[in-house]
């Protein structure tokens, strides 16, 4: 079995939890808090070990691939979980466990960025989402269920560099004039050229196949400045992953992100035209450096119709996303409807010109 | 609650497209006492007419009858002139196909517009095609030649001035409402429209999309640029003939 660390309050011996609003770990308790530094990272040496030998079948060659077993320090309770799990609950006793090796030499983080914002205020935003938009099913408004909510530190791999790139345009301009019983229309179409330099500091790429990328790209921008380094003691409390997306496989997203930054950038320099369209684009990365970290994350899921819808706010700054239905048929009809008016007021204003 | 007003408005619309239908009605252009058209050719030709009366307020008549029975030709042509439209400016081409023969009457400012010449070759127009319906569609054909030649200021084929003014003015004083062919275009435009906004607003409820680019992850003041080069390639010039002007001068 693998070893675990839970963070213990040495004035109970409860386990204590990340608290957002005091940015301290707090003991729910005694309430008592505690600074993260205070907190040591290893406590090993209190780890008390306790084995249980199964009567049952045995696992079969190959069955256990993907999945890793801990023991509870609290309860003895083995807890099943996949790989890369990092920071999980105890299903038997509620405590906050985090799986020391996921996070350990070179798998640790070098930056984490704390949850500012807790379970209610993800509620909250839940309810605010989907109250604000239009056109969803009453159904979806009165049925739907929270099945799930989670505090998640999600693994991104954030990438600094120094972009040279060039970039070709097409762009035309288009004048028009008229004379007695003409009008002209003059379009120029220009060759543009376009070549520089940009510096991009810490683009983040998803490193979980677990979280859905787009869904992950949606809850940016984090604010890495208020980022801290890594410390086992603000996973408490919350869900943590280690990485199963390497740097290298993330580096063509970043590299994607960059390359398409360069077209709009350099774009926005070429002025004076009616339009203008990107041809073609090269880059070059140079002092190309990345990092490790984990972004904060509410997870929501909520089921309706027997489909399961998932929503994410940043744990940071409270962006919330999340698709939601729409009731097709109040959509037709209120196409319709404004269709019909519009017309309407376009053949009675037709008439009223005509009239006048 | 929507059901309601969704009824109500298709009860307006109704009530709205229904009074306007009842006063944009087709006048008679094309008067067959010869019996020699079809209703839907008749239908056809007049709204030709009816088409170059609102651009150039000037109705052009056509009739085809078997004698002139106890009057004149000039007093035939001048009362079913009168019997068929109000407006003081206008042509009719009578063709008497028992006689074989032509006459024509003239009113108000139209004769600005149709010379003797002009009406000659419209008369040839009509008289050499085998159908009388091809021949009227040539002859209404001729008359938009001269009426948008007189209106733009041109000349017509006998090499008249025209007075533009008089024309414009001519051409304004006889609306009567928008043809009921533009309510489906005016609806089509609406729904086109409506279903444009409404699926913008529906958009709104998918939130989770690919970031597009890394442009907020860019380090400020970082962007330099080294090569520009705005090199031009090639002008295509159109021209296309303005509409006629058909409003108030």
């Amino acid at each position: 079995m693998s070893t675990i660390l839970e963070q213990k309050c040495p004035c109970c011996g409860g386990a204590v939890e990340f608290n957002t609003g005091a940015q301290k770990l707090k003991c729910p308790y005694c309430d008592t808090e505690f600074d993260i530094t205070a907190m040591p990272e290893d406590t090993s040496n209190q780890v008390e070990q306790i084995n249980w030998n199964s009567q049952g079948t045995q696992w079969g060659a190959g069955e256990t691939d993907g999945m890793s077993v801990y023991a509870c320090n609290s309860c003895g309770g083995e807890i099943v979980a996949d790989t890369t799990t990092g920071a999980t609950t105890c299903p038997y006793c509620g405590n906050q466990v985090v799986m020391k090796g996921q996070f350990s030499g070179a798998l640790k983080p070098d930056l984490v960025i704390p949850f500012k914002l807790d379970k209610k205020a993800a509620k909250e935003a839940l309810k605010k989402h989907i109250s604000t938009k239009k056109f969803v099913p009453k159904s979806f408004l009165t049925d739907n269920r929270l099945e799930e909510i989670k505090g998640v530190y999600v693994p991104h791999w954030l990438f600094t560099c120094d972009a040279i790139g060039n970039a070709n345009y097409k762009a035309k301009k288009v004048k028009t004039w008229s004379d007695e019983n003409y009008e002209y229309t003059e379009t120029s179409y220009f060759d543009i050229y376009r070549s520089g330099n940009i510096g991009f500091d810490n683009i983040p790429v998803d490193g979980s196949t677990k979280m859905p990328d787009d869904l992950m790209e949606s809850v940016e921008p984090f604010d890495l400045s208020q980022a801290v380094d890594f410390n086992t003691a603000y996973l408490a409390g919350y869900l943590a992953d280690k990485y199963d997306v390497t740097a290298e496989e993330s580096m063509p997203r970043a590299n994607e992100r960059i390359r398409q930054s360069i077209i709009d950038s350099f774009k926005e320099t070429v002025k004076g035209y009616d339009d203008v369209e990107n041809q073609s684009a090269n880059m070059n990365i140079a002092n190309g450096i990345y990092k490790y970290a984990l972004y904060p994350v509410w997870l929501l899921n909520t089921k309706w119709n027997g489909e399961n819808f998932t929503f994410a706010m940043n744990g940071q700054t409270g962006k919330f996303v999340g698709n939601i239905p729409t009731d097709k048929k109040a959509v037709t009809k209120a196409s319709l409807l404004l269709g019909a008016g519009i017309g309407a007021v376009i053949y009675g204003l037709m008439w009223l010109i005509e009239l006048l | 609650m929507t059901k309601k007003i969704f009824a109500t408005l298709v009860a307006v619309i109704i009530c709205f497209s229904a009074v306007i239908s009842a006063s944009a009605y087709t006048r008679e252009y094309v008067i067959d006492y010869a019996d020699k058209l079809a209703s839907s050719e008749i239908e056809e030709l007049d709204l030709f007419a009816e088409k170059l009366e609102s651009a150039y307020g000037v109705s052009v008549l056509f009739c085809i009858t078997e004698g002139t029975g106890d009057v004149t030709a000039d007093e035939f042509s001048s009362g079913t002139y009168s019997d068929y439209t109000d407006n003081e400016n206008g042509l009719i081409i009578v063709h008497d196909d028992w006689k074989k023969t032509y006459f024509s009457f003239v009113s108000g400012n139209a004769d600005e517009y149709f010379s003797n010449a002009a009406i000659d070759s419209m008369i040839d127009a009509y008289d050499l095609n085998e159908s009388y319906y091809g021949g009227i569609y040539a002859c209404y054909e001729l008359a938009e030649e001269y009426l948008e030649n007189g209106y733009s200021g041109g000349y017509v084929n006998d090499s008249e001035p025209l007075n533009n003014d008089t024309d414009a003015k001519g051409a304004s004083e006889e609306k009567d409402g928008v043809s009921i062919i533009w309510l489906p275009v005016s609806l089509l435009i609406g729904l086109l429209v409506g279903f444009l906004i409404i699926n913008g607003i529906a958009s709104k409820n998918k939130s989770v999309k690919m970031q597009k680019n890394a442009t907020v992850y860019t380090r400020p003041g970082s962007m330099i640029i080294t090569g520009s080069a705005d090199n031009f390639l090639y002008n295509n010039i159109d021209r296309t003939e303005k509409p006629k002007q058909t409003e108030k001068k």
